[in-house]
């Protein structure tokens, strides 16, 4: 089922627009004029890819930084470890953030779904399963 | 993640660091493909692509300048040798990277002393 998704002219290339579309939360990515989209949630942590960056097909997840391939939805790297800098972590911060590292050591970054896209004059459709829901 | 991918998303981010900075990839497509691939068993183990050929030390500002490509803090070294330290980015100008071979930093700089 095809549905309408977004205004060609609302996506600049290089740019991202989070739509809902039948209930599923979808990213529309602009690589230089093609359109492509994927789902919003990472295949991480279920971060907002929307919020993050994309670099021709290369999208970026703003909150641990695994990057995807917008065209297929493969997961192109896991994530990057934060710096924390030099300064003392306060020992509860400390303790806490060795519990969520411990835990985030074990989340594997998988793919994510892709959808097809049409382009019909100024309108970006994209195809849903209606019975996906 | 399937190696190949990451190889070739890594290629896509490095050329468009090294091109405005006077560097390609090498031509031995062979020897590219090798380094690239330590890159990815690297960002694999450390979530960095850091140089394949050089060490890590225990300092994390240190270890920032050999992020691959490393060019812009080695650059007057790489420039001498119109190559990176390890091969993998050579001069635009090169078309036979065997001919350039390694020259330790302090030659270069004790030459130009």
């Amino acid at each position: 089922m095809w549905i309408e998704a977004s205004k060609v002219s609302e996506i600049a290339p290089g740019g991202l627009k989070s739509v809902e579309v039948n209930g599923e939360e979808i990213v529309l990515c602009n690589d230089q004029g093609t359109f492509y989209a994927v789902s919003r949630r990472c295949g991480h942590m279920n971060a907002p890819l929307d919020l993050g960056t994309l670099e021709g097909y290369i999208l970026t997840c703003p909150m641990h930084h695994a990057q995807f391939d917008i065209t297929s939805g493969e997961a192109l790297s896991g994530t990057v470890p934060p710096d924390l800098g030099d300064e003392a972590v306060p020992k509860g911060l400390g303790r806490y953030l060795q519990y969520v590292g411990m835990l985030m050591a074990q989340i594997k970054t998988c793919d994510i779904k892709t959808y097809r896209v049409r382009i019909d004059q100024d309108l970006i459709k994209v195809e849903v399963d209606p019975a996906a829901r | 993640m399937k190696p190949g991918s990451r190889k070739k998303a890594l290629r896509y981010f490095f050329q468009r660091v090294v091109d405005p900075l006077g560097y390609k990839f090498t031509p031995d497509e062979e020897m590219a493909d090798f380094l690239l691939e330590q890159e990815v068993i690297l960002e694999q183990k450390h979530g960095i692509p850091f140089c394949p050929c050089q060490g890590l030390t225990k300092n994390r500002e240190e270890n920032m300048k050999i992020v691959c490509p490393c060019i812009p803090f080695h650059r007057e070294h790489f420039d001498a040798m119109k190559r990176c330290w390890c091969g993998l980015f050579v001069h635009k100008d090169v078309t036979n990277p065997d001919e350039l071979p390694q020259i330790p930093v302090s030659q270069i700089m004790r030459k130009e002393g």
